[in-house]
């Protein structure tokens, strides 16, 4: 882990924590709605001053806290086109399945790669510090899930270009490391077998 | 499975099932780049008369650069002077007339599967021949002939006195296609330089931008996802039959290769991103409350329903 | 028939409606009085920092800082100064510096990293120089002050 993603977290970790004191706040404007006053944004005094925590300009995240919900917004390190196609990918796919990971929005807020929404429903049933450590860990494993990605991306190119080369000069002649390798990568199942 | 096969699976194993057990036949299938296939039993009495008819997409453009030609040489014939209607070209197979069981069998019906590979082989040959021609004569540039194997996609080959140059120009549909179609064309350069592959065709690509060799050539699509890719074929590649058909089978699949790996990666890491979502996943029910079901009872000492 | 009275905000009407001065007591000072108060301050800390009194010159800019509309410059000034104390303060004595300031003091610096973390990029702000002190200010004032960081309207 380099010297300044921890800070960097650990930042993010106790500004979440501080900022998930939520409660069960009703609208002040309209009779019988109860919803996440940072989303309705009506009420100037139920909305606390949004903070923002930076490594640099592309990576940063912007807590914006209300008296019942905060939404927390992430910008995803990348480098190049590359990147930020897999970046997209990865959390398109994850958005798609906000259904099923309760506190995650379903688009991002503008400039940033994706969104969360954590209302006063979300800590009653579930633990605050869990819920702390799970954006975290999101956090920490979304980078090393992109290089990895473009690592094996890259991998592969090489593979393929080689061996379609070295068949065009020798024909038929598949060097031996490349199909292992291949066949380990074409199969995602056996590459986690160990993990 | 890393590089594809240039023959027909399907015309493989249905010639040779048929060929052990003549049956009634009447199936259609495609392969790579659009090109139809039919195979059928015409005449249903006699069930060991077989058809095999296909389309192709630059059949008008095959035939100026004598596919004809080729393909009687390959398949004497078998030939059919008036191709089924719809299609291309027909080849009528007397499973009667194949050779008795074993290897030389297997040998003719591969043969006969690699008939869309022979066909598109006619500019090659053509092109490696016109290059012995103008080393020989000491010519300068061949013609520029061109292949509209798909829609928007177009193989050229053109010779020179010292080599044979192939272009293909590519259409990537989406973005992530395109970027993930860099990286592979990156590495084909950048693969020659491998002690071990020194000797293979040297490749270059640019996007957008088309080579000089087809910059004249009208209709050309300026576009950020179009890529060519040059192949330059130096007489080595195709010193002697052997060479120059095999060379011939790896080049006219590029293109697929290419495509099928990007849709291999593409998958690939979907499979990655549903697994590391799962996981996520996990560790965020790690955070849920056990919800504990509490019996209440009245004081009759019912359960209490709500 | 005119439909223009529909897109009238009625609620600026309101007797109720909140205003956003109402939010938090307004400084009493003068637009140009903080101006120049800043600029003194800034001076100040020049003379401290050349003495090497670090914590003295961050407890000088904290206080007092300015705050509420009409400030603009002020309030960058003072950015500036503070980051450029924050930028000279070598690692490990940070977290001595932090302990000494005052609560008061506390929140205000909290507030100063937390705008200097939405600016990348601006001035000499450098992001891991501010985690640094982000780290130790919380270390040695706990989640509270990120708390009172995040809830006192008198923004800097």
């Amino acid at each position: 882990m380099s010297n300044t993603l921890r800070p960097y977290l650990a930042a993010v970790r106790s500004t979440l924590t501080a900022a998930l004191t939520l409660e069960d706040f009703a609208s002040q404007v309209v009779e019988r709605h109860n919803k996440p006053e940072v989303e309705v944004g009506q009420s100037k005094e139920v909305l606390l001053n949004p903070l923002t925590i930076s490594r640099n300009e592309n990576e940063r995240v912007l807590i914006e806290p209300s008296i019942n919900s905060i939404r927390l917004s992430i910008k995803i390190k990348q480098a190049d086109e590359i990147e930020r196609v897999l970046c997209h990918k990865f959390t398109r796919f994850m958005m798609q399945r906000a259904e099923s990971f309760i506190v995650l929005r379903r688009k991002p807020v503008k400039g940033y790669d994706i969104s969360f929404l954590i209302t006063n429903n979300h800590t009653d049933t579930m633990l605050k510090h869990k819920i702390v450590d799970f954006i975290i860990q999101f956090m920490e494993e979304v980078d090393k899930e992109i290089s990895e990605m473009k690592l094996s991306l890259n991998a592969r190119a090489r593979v393929v270009a080689e061996s379609y080369l070295t068949t065009i000069r020798t024909h038929c002649l598949i060097p031996r490391f490349a199909v292992h390798l291949m066949n380990n990568e074409l199969h995602g199942e056996t590459w986690y077998g160990a993990g | 499975m890393i590089l594809l096969e240039p023959h027909n699976y399907i015309i493989q194993t249905t010639l040779a099932e048929k060929a052990a057990k003549p049956g009634y036949v009447d199936v259609q299938f495609v392969d790579f780049d659009g090109v139809r296939f039919k195979l059928s039993t015409p005449d249903k009495k006699s069930a060991t008369n077989i058809l095999l008819s296909m389309n192709i997409r630059c059949w008008s453009e095959l035939v100026k650069y004598g596919v004809n030609e080729v393909l009687r040489r390959e398949y004497g014939g078998l030939v059919l002077a008036q191709p089924e209607l719809d299609y291309d070209v027909s080849l009528e197979i007397n499973l009667e007339q194949l050779p008795p069981e074993g290897e030389q069998r297997d040998a003719q019906i591969k043969s006969i599967a690699l008939l869309k590979r022979n066909a598109l082989a006619a500019p090659f040959e053509r092109a490696f021949k016109e290059q012995k021609q103008l080393e020989a004569s000491g010519g300068s540039q061949g013609e520029l002939t061109a292949l509209h194997y798909r829609d928007e996609e177009v193989i050229y080959v053109q010779a020179s006195p010292d080599r044979v140059t192939v272009i293909f120009s590519t259409t990537f549909r989406e973005e992530t296609d395109r970027i993930f179609g860099k990286v592979f064309l990156q590495e084909f350069v950048d693969a020659r330089r491998l002690p071990t592959i020194q000797s293979a065709p040297q490749v270059l690509y640019t996007t957008r931008e088309p080579p000089l060799e087809i910059r004249h050539v009208p209709g050309l699509v300026d576009s950020e996802d179009v890529g060519y890719v040059t192949f330059v074929l130096f007489p080595r590649h195709f010193a002697n039959a052997d060479i120059a058909s095999a060379t011939i089978s790896h080049i006219q699949l590029f293109r697929d290769y290419l495509h099928y790996h990007i849709k291999c990666s593409k998958a690939y890491m979907h499979s990655r991103m549903r697994y590391r979502v799962s996981e996520f996943q996990k560790v965020l029910n790690r955070a849920k409350t056990e919800v504990a079901v509490v019996d209440r009872k009245t004081a009759s000492g019912r359960s209490m329903m709500r | 028939m005119d439909g223009s009275f529909r897109k009238i905000d009625i609620d600026q009407y309101d007797e109720d409606v909140l205003l956003e001065s109402e939010l938090y007591e307004p400084d009493s000072r003068d637009p140009a009085q903080v101006l120049s108060d800043a600029k003194q301050k800034a001076a100040t800390v020049r003379q401290s920092l050349a003495r090497g009194d670090t914590a003295g010159a961050l407890a000088a800019v904290l206080d007092g800082a300015p705050y509420g509309p009409n400030v603009e410059e002020a309030k960058n000034l003072n950015l500036q100064t503070v980051v450029s104390i924050l930028n000279s303060t070598k690692a490990t004595e940070i977290l001595n510096i932090v302990r000494v300031l005052s609560p008061d003091a506390q929140d205000t610096l909290m507030k100063y990293l937390y705008k200097g973390m939405a600016l990348p990029g601006w001035g000499d702000v450098s992001g891991s120089v501010l985690l640094g002190w982000h780290e130790k200010l919380t270390e040695a004032a706990g989640t509270g002050c990120i708390v009172r960081a995040m809830t006192d309207r008198r923004l800097v």
